[in-house]
């Protein structure tokens, strides 16, 4: 994988929003290796890397003798955050994005396009708005045609749809009789950028596995 | 005031076991020394316990440095109490917010005896923060967890938990 300049500033600002170094609690390896693979500075308005970026500067005469080994930058980036509050750890990497994309040569075609359809998503899950933005949280029934409808192919149909302002979020299968499911989705919309009649469009597009879809709830965020 | 300066002798790895003696209606702390007078006032103790721990460092290196440390330590004893009301203390986590943008420590690069002191001073607001407080001032809350994580800092205090806010947060 290649550096992505243009999720670089931004994802790196997020993941420093609420720490002081790239890993632990002591400037390390890691922050070495992160800093020198930034060409300058962070700009001012990302102001939490610029934040580290200038404190592991100060650090530049001892940058030798920091602890830990710098590894490929692929290993750096946010990750699943430690919740000590004991409550069901989440497992399954949902959230790790990786931050300068991966050095691992195994990584198949399908789980690169994954993980970038994700990096897109988390950006735009994340990207700053100055004001403060009308959302809605809008609960989809996506109906099949019948029993033998392939559910995990529509709920891929359904995710696929990609919009700015438009974030999926859980779903599940709720049986309505005589063996049919339909899928209940989640999705979380920017009022002004995504509506329930492009969400209709675009999902009833799907023609060989949707058969109709509505609003099951609509609550303001 | 007696607890807090003996949890700082530990923090700077003192066995030195002083009492401390309590004067006042406001309960300032007073040590008596060996060989010599009383001493008197919170930061008066600290700052002669690092010295007696020879960190002198944590008292700031640079002569701007020493001051922004001093400013800290006279604004955690006038400002931050136990009886702050809820008013002074949003302005206090505001003005701390604000001036930690960009920062990493208070004194800027160099963790110093301003961050143990806050740190001790805030325990007991940080606990009681919501998790959207928390997300709102982020800058505060990541300092916080840094001073708490250091070696030596926390000893039996409560650990202050943060979770980033992950999925459909409108706190942006």
């Amino acid at each position: 994988g290649a550096l992505k300049p243009a999720a670089g500033p931004r994802v790196l600002n997020d993941f420093l929003a609420d720490k002081s170094y790239i890993e632990g609690y002591v400037p390390s390896q890691a922050d070495i290796a992160v800093f020198e693979a930034l060409a300058a500075p962070p700009p001012a308005e990302f102001y939490h890397a610029l934040r580290w970026y200038n404190h592991i500067k100060s650090y530049e005469k001892q940058k030798a003798s920091l602890p830990g080994v710098k590894k490929a930058l692929g290993k750096y980036g946010p990750a699943d955050v430690e919740d000590t509050t004991g409550a069901a750890t989440d497992s399954k990497d949902d959230d790790d994005i990786d931050l300068f994309g991966s050095d691992d040569e195994e990584e198949s075609e399908e789980a690169k396009k994954l993980r970038e359809e994700r990096l897109a998503q988390y950006e735009s899950k994340k990207s700053k708005k100055p004001a403060v933005v009308a959302k809605s949280s809008i609960l989809l029934d996506v109906k099949p045609w019948d029993d033998e409808t392939d559910m995990a192919k529509l709920e891929e149909c359904v995710r696929s749809i990609q919009a700015d302002g438009l974030v999926w979020g859980s779903s599940k299968l709720v049986p309505v009789g005589y063996g049919i499911k339909k899928l209940q989705i989640q999705c979380v919309v920017e009022d002004d950028k995504v509506g329930t009649d492009m969400l209709e469009e675009r999902i009833t597009a799907f023609e060989d596995y949707v058969q109709s879809m509505d609003v099951a709830a609509f609550n303001k965020i | 005031g007696g607890e807090e300066l003996a949890l700082l002798e530990k923090a700077l790895g003192l066995q030195s076991g002083n009492k401390y003696g309590a004067q006042g209606e406001r309960q300032i702390p007073v040590l008596q020394t060996n060989n010599g007078p009383g001493l008197t006032g919170l930061i008066t103790i600290a700052a002669y316990l690092v010295k007696q721990a020879k960190k002198e460092q944590l008292l700031g290196k640079s002569a701007e440095e020493k001051a922004v440390v001093h400013q800290w330590l006279e604004y955690r004893v006038t400002r931050v109490d136990k009886h702050s009301s809820k008013e002074d203390t949003r302005t206090i986590l505001k003005d701390l917010n604000t001036h930690l943008e960009d920062k990493v420590y208070l004194a800027g690069n160099s963790f110093t005896l301003a961050d143990i002191l806050m740190y001790y001073g805030l325990h007991h607001v940080m606990v009681d923060l919501t998790v959207q407080e928390k997300e709102k001032y982020l800058n505060v809350s990541r300092w916080f967890n840094h001073i708490q994580h250091y070696p030596g800092v926390r000893q039996h205090l409560t650990n202050v938990v943060f979770i980033k806010n992950r999925l459909y947060t409108n706190a942006h």
